[in-house]
């Protein structure tokens, strides 16, 4: 078995966070931190170490989601994927994150994506194909290319 | 006989004012002249200041003053205020030049009037190639002014009303983009948030009856979802491509199944469906492909589960045709009537004026739905 992931959630609504703690820790994987918006999501990412953060753009101090990717992609420390209902608010070259999962995601689509996702980082390239809903960013498309 | 060219001295035109009706009167063009509506002048610019010598009647009714109150005067009495000097420039280097010049000016009448004066100047010379006279003739084009600047003001209160309309458009298409936008984002974590409710609830529920109950509920919520999410990842938020929707839709249910014996066979040409189509026809599929996946391959004498789900999309007319298919036990044709998801396919075929039926396919059911597409008819894919 590969080693679980680390998820660091930043997502302002409630129901969507906890839901997504569940199905992450149901797919075995842990979740080390839940911020609801940027400043809290930049000093949980300066105190916590995560494989992943799943960013929201739209936070509950505005559309600031971009800013928490560009924050940890300075970091370096975690891949930083999307989740939004929102992605034409993505700049074309996704302020460092690696993909995006459209809301309303299914649940199977997130857990295929989880499961992509983890290929991704423990042993590049993934061998799953991508699910439906999550879409790479160019960048990290041709870092995965250039991989196998 | 041209006065122009006369052998007499241009010195003529200078006696002709000072001349007595009678030599005037025996030239006919000098009476041609005097007599013309057209206002007219002559001018000598060998004398200082370049005063008027000659001048018809009709320039003093034009102008308001007595002969005797313009002989001997440099024309530009006639201007006032208002006369634009870059206007008399011209006109003044036009002279000094030696050149001809046509001119609108404003000129003003004794009274103080105003009229708008298409002058024309032109240069008279001798045999010699000396500058004799000048000619110039008026004619009041106010009437012509008037009504050029009244389309001119026209055209300018008409070119701002277009362009305050079209700023009030653009930025109504803005809000309502920016509306569509933000609607779109609750509609979508609204959806997102039903599935949570769901999933959630299902997690507290020991009963499989009623676990599997919630299941198809989440499907069905699941399919509405997808549905959202591919109609506004499109550029036109009033199309709906229903191939792309059902690739996503079973391979995600195939995976969620996790039934990895059972393979997806696809046969999809693209089809554009309006927006408001989208919900009843991703409704209709996700119900036919989760009846295959759940009743097609289970209770097989030998036990086994594999098998072939398939759907082929095809619009060989003004119709479309949607096939999904199974190679499993096959159904009773007397099945369902009366069940849930019977009846809410056969509702949503009515909604769409859809015939549908299902066929033996032995072994395995068809279920073969075709619908009129208006898109098609109207031609209209931008
Ligand atoms: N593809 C299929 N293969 C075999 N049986 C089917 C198939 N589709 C439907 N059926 C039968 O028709 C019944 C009615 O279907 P439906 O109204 O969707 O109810 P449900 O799926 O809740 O049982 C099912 O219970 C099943 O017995
Ligand atoms: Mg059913």
């Amino acid at each position: 078995m590969t080693a679980p992931l680390k998820v660091l959630i930043v997502e302002d609504e409630a129901l969507l966070a906890m839901e997504l703690e569940s199905l992450v820790e149901e797919a075995g994987h842990s979740v080390v931190g839940w911020a609801t918006s940027a400043s809290e999501a930049k000093t949980m990412a300066d105190s916590v170490e995560a494989d992943i953060a799943f960013v929201d753009i739209h936070l509950s101090d505005g559309p600031s989601g971009v800013d928490v990717a560009e924050y940890i992609g300075r970091k370096n420390s975690s891949m930083v994927v999307f989740m939004t209902a929102n992605p034409k608010r993505i700049p074309d070259h996704f302020a460092g994150a690696v993909g995006v999962i459209a809301k309303p995601y299914t649940m199977n689509g997130l857990m295929s994506s989880l499961r992509y996702l983890q290929e991704c980082i423990r042993r590049p390239p993934p061998v799953s194909t991508r699910p439906a809903g999550f879409t790479l960013s160019p960048l990290f498309e041709e870092t995965l290319v250039s991989a196998a | 006989m041209d006065w122009k060219g006369s052998k007499e001295s241009a010195d003529a035109w200078h006696m002709t004012d000072n001349l007595h009706a009678e030599q005037g009167k025996g030239d006919p063009f000098a009476a041609a002249i005097r007599a013309t509506r057209m206002s007219m002048i002559i001018t000598d610019p060998r004398q200082p200041d370049n005063p008027i010598v000659f001048a018809n009647d009709a320039f003093l009714k034009l102008i308001g003053y007595e002969r005797d109150e313009v002989m001997g005067r440099n024309c530009r009495f006639l201007q006032g205020p208002n006369t634009d000097p870059s206007s008399v420039d011209r006109i003044r280097v036009a002279v000094e030049d030696g050149t001809d010049v046509s001119i609108d000016i404003l000129n003003y009448r004794k009274d103080g009037s105003t009229f708008w004066n298409a002058l024309y100047i032109s240069p008279v010379f001798n045999d010699k190639g000396e500058l004799q006279f000048f000619f110039a003739s008026q004619l009041n084009v106010s009437d012509r002014k008037r009504s050029a600047d009244r389309i001119a003001a026209d055209k300018d209160r008409f070119e701002k009303a277009v362009k305050e309309r079209t700023a009030e458009l653009e930025a109504a298409l803005e809000a309502k983009t920016t509306l569509l936008h933000e609607v779109d984002h609750r509609v979508k974590n609204n959806l997102q948030m039903i599935s949570s409710l769901i999933i959630m609830q299902r997690r507290t529920i020991k009963d499989e009856a009623i676990r599997a109950s919630l299941t198809t509920m989440l499907e069905r919520i699941e399919a509405l979802s997808t549905v959202h999410r591919r109609l506004y990842q499109s550029k036109d938020v009033s199309r709906f491509d229903v191939a792309d929707f059902a690739k996503d839709l079973v391979t995600d249910l195939l995976a969620a199944s996790g039934r990895a014996e059972i393979e997806p066979a696809l046969e999809l040409e693209p089809i554009i469906i309006p927006a408001e189509k989208a919900t009843p026809v991703a409704l209709m599929v996700n119900e036919l492909v989760t009846n295959a996946l759940k009743h097609a391959f289970k209770g097989r004498p030998d036990g086994t589960t594999g098998g072939r789900i398939g759907i082929k999309m095809n619009q060989p007319d003004s119709h479309f045709n949607i096939e999904v298919s199974d190679n499993g036990v096959g159904m009773d044709s007397a099945t369902g009537d009366a069940s849930f998801g019977m009846r809410l396919i056969k509702s949503l075929a009515r909604q769409l004026h859809a015939d549908i039926e299902w066929r033996d396919a032995a072994p395995g059911t068809r279920v073969v739905i075709s619908m009129p597409n208006e898109t098609r008819q109207k031609g209209s894919f931008s």
